[in-house]
């Protein structure tokens, strides 16, 4: 059994450096282009989007492009970017572990000259990047906290579920919350808490907070998939014509909530157009035009009006 | 009562202190009937896991992949349980029989490979987690049968919730098994020394691989749960969840050294972690707070628990 197990691992490394050895024989020949996107990680529906709408882009394009996973690890996309450099890519986009952390590999780039563009997330020393493509989350809550607000008549108890404390998105989007509260004293936050981006941490914090019988009219998610969780402990708890739910990031499993009146809204951060303007923007530098340095690409909202509408086109 | 099980009480005694600080702190929330029932239902995954976890301490080993095999059975099962297409004995019978073969797999790593429990089932969790994301292309699987929902979701003459069931259930089977079964002992023989229980004519080979497959089958099956209980399978759904189903054991009075542990020992462990989240949630405890206290909870409760042994002996 043993000898059958290093067998395997000896197979595996070896047709692992196989594929590393094909990817350094293609240095030579310096067409066509090659681009590297960084991804913090590649396990939700959001980062697939993002990539596949850049590999869209690169494809339309006629460059080439690699897609490396950082697995949430801030240290691993620092290496990453280091390798990348060495291996002489032409222009690195960079969806960000971590908005501080990424700073060495982002000095790295510009010392060797390599536009780097960071692409849904600024990073603290932006102005090392060449661009910024993204959307900015305090719009994206402003909006939707806006659009709990109007439709509960702008008074009552809400509740917040947060995103991993700290992280950019977490603190913008809930930022955004907070700046449209200041058009609405009537509006009371009894609850806010975090779960971590995950369904099955929101739906058990929700039953909890029902359970003290607290008369919430709306709950606010900083993103879709605890908002699905949020909705499922409130139709649970049959509860659902009282309490109206909003989710942001318009995932296809949020899109079908909101399509089939459960979940109030979501807010699309127009994934898909960040990837495809990201790829343009980098070729762009790449081929000596000046871009701004900063592309922002807008919020929409996709209650269930919306969302009707966009099956009917 | 014999001073054998005096020293079992320890954690029961620890159990209804916290308990009952909760009742006073939150008498309106916390001590309803209905928020009882909700605790069981939060604390049945986790038990199931731990019923499983368990049977592998015992025998003296570590199984640290159920978390990435409720990710992986969960994603499997939800893409099987779209409207239509199979029937639904087709996605149970898929994440039991998944749970099943990792474990399997997990059990001849350890018992035929030799190679240590903590790391094949590290590897295992890596590896499963990673086929997760692959077969989901990294995001969520939705879309998923009123039946397949009410799984999880549906209730024992529409009080109890099915979750409360199965937990019971699997909790009677586990405790039948482990103490008036032969095999039952000889999972404490071999978890409490593996050579003279081989010497006395017990097959450790087959019983450490069972142990294994037990844990991957209770996995499987808490995979299917999770999945119809958020009503979506999620490639990142069960992180973690291993240590809290090893935390449930371990509270319970499960020896890390394997040969003892009760099996009413890991029902307390698991719904002390439920209600200690229950409790900390209602009272609106800060999640950074939660965590601090959670630690400290468990660490003090096992540490109670061994002083007390320690008098008692």
């Amino acid at each position: 059994m043993r000898k059958v197990l290093l067998m395997a691992m000896g197979i595996m490394l070896m047709t692992s450096s196989l594929l590393f050895a094909a990817g350094s024989a293609e240095d030579g020949d310096a067409k066509p282009e090659r681009y590297a996107l960084m991804m913090s990680h590649m396990t939700n529906a959001f980062t697939m989007e993002l990539s596949d709408a850049v590999k869209s882009k690169a494809k339309e394009l006629g460059v080439d492009l690699t897609v490396f996973d950082g697995g949430q690890d801030v240290s691993k996309q620092i290496s990453q970017v280091e390798s990348a450099i060495n291996q002489g890519y032409a222009g690195i986009l960079i969806e960000p572990a971590s908005v501080d952390g990424i700073k060495p590999a982002a000095e790295a780039a510009k010392k060797a000259g390599i536009p780097l563009i960071t692409v849904n997330q600024r990073i603290t020393d932006q102005e090392l990047a060449s661009a910024y493509v993204g959307a900015n989350p305090v719009e994206g809550g402003e909006l939707e906290m806006r659009t709990a607000a109007e439709a509960i008549g702008g008074k009552g108890k809400v509740a917040f579920l947060l995103g991993p404390l700290g992280s950019d998105a977490q603190i913008g989007r809930t930022q955004g919350y907070y700046n449209v509260l200041k058009e609405y004293p009537g509006i009371e936050v009894a609850y806010e808490q975090s779960a971590n981006w995950r369904t099955d941490e929101a739906l058990k914090l929700v039953e909890n907070w029902l359970q003290t019988g607290v008369e919430l009219k709306a709950i606010v998610a900083n993103n879709d998939g605890m908002a699905l969780g949020a909705l499922k402990a409130v139709e649970d708890a049959k509860m659902l014509d009282k309490i109206k739910i909003y989710g942001l990031d318009a995932t296809p499993d949020a899109l079908a909530a909101v399509k089939e009146g459960r979940l109030s809204a979501t807010i699309s951060q127009s994934t898909t157009e960040q990837g495809l303007v990201a790829m343009e923007t980098i070729v762009k530098i790449v081929n000596g035009e000046k871009v701004p340095a900063e592309i922002i690409v807008g919020h929409t909202l996709l209650d269930k009006k919306a969302v009707d509408q966009m099956a009917k086109n | 009562m014999s001073l054998h099980s005096m020293r079992e009480l320890g954690i029961v005694f620890v159990f209804a202190a916290i308990l009952l600080i909760l009742i006073i702190l939150s008498p309106n929330a916390f001590a309803r009937p209905a928020n009882l029932i909700n605790i069981i239902k939060q604390a049945s995954i986790n038990g199931i896991l731990a019923m499983g976890m368990m049977f592998v301490i015992i025998s003296d080993g570590i199984d640290l992949s159920v978390g990435s095999i409720v990710a992986l059975t969960g994603v499997v099962s939800a893409s099987f349980a779209h409207p239509g297409e199979y029937p639904l004995i087709v996605p149970i019978i898929l994440a039991l029989s998944i749970g099943l073969f990792v474990g399997w797999l997990n059990g001849v790593g350890v018992a035929v490979g030799n190679i240590p429990a903590f790391i094949v089932t590290l590897g295992m969790m890596t590896m499963i987690r990673g086929v997760a994301l692959i077969v989901s292309r990294g995001a969520p699987v939705f879309g998923v049968t009123k039946a397949y929902e009410f799984i999880a979701g549906g209730f024992l003459f529409d009080r109890i919730p099915l979750l409360v069931v199965y937990f019971t259930i699997i909790t009677l089977i586990s405790a039948y098994i482990l103490t008036k079964t032969v095999f039952g002992r000889r999972v404490y023989a071999v978890g409490g020394n593996d050579i003279s229980a081989a010497f006395s004519g017990i097959n450790v080979k087959k019983i450490r691989i069972s142990v294994y497959m037990i844990s991957g089958l209770l996995a499987g099956f808490a995979g299917l749960l999770l999945a119809s209980r958020t009503v979506s399978g999620n490639p990142t759904a069960g992180q973690s969840y291993e240590l809290d189903a090893i935390a449930a054991a371990v509270i319970g009075g499960v020896s890390m050294s394997g040969g003892s542990g009760k099996w009413y020992g890991t029902v307390i462990g698991a719904l002390l972690i439920a209600v200690i989240g229950n409790g900390l949630d209602i009272l609106n405890v800060s999640s950074h707070y939660q965590l601090v206290i959670k630690g400290a909870i468990i660490i003090s409760a096992v540490l109670l628990d061994v002083k007390g042994k320690e008098k008692a002996a």
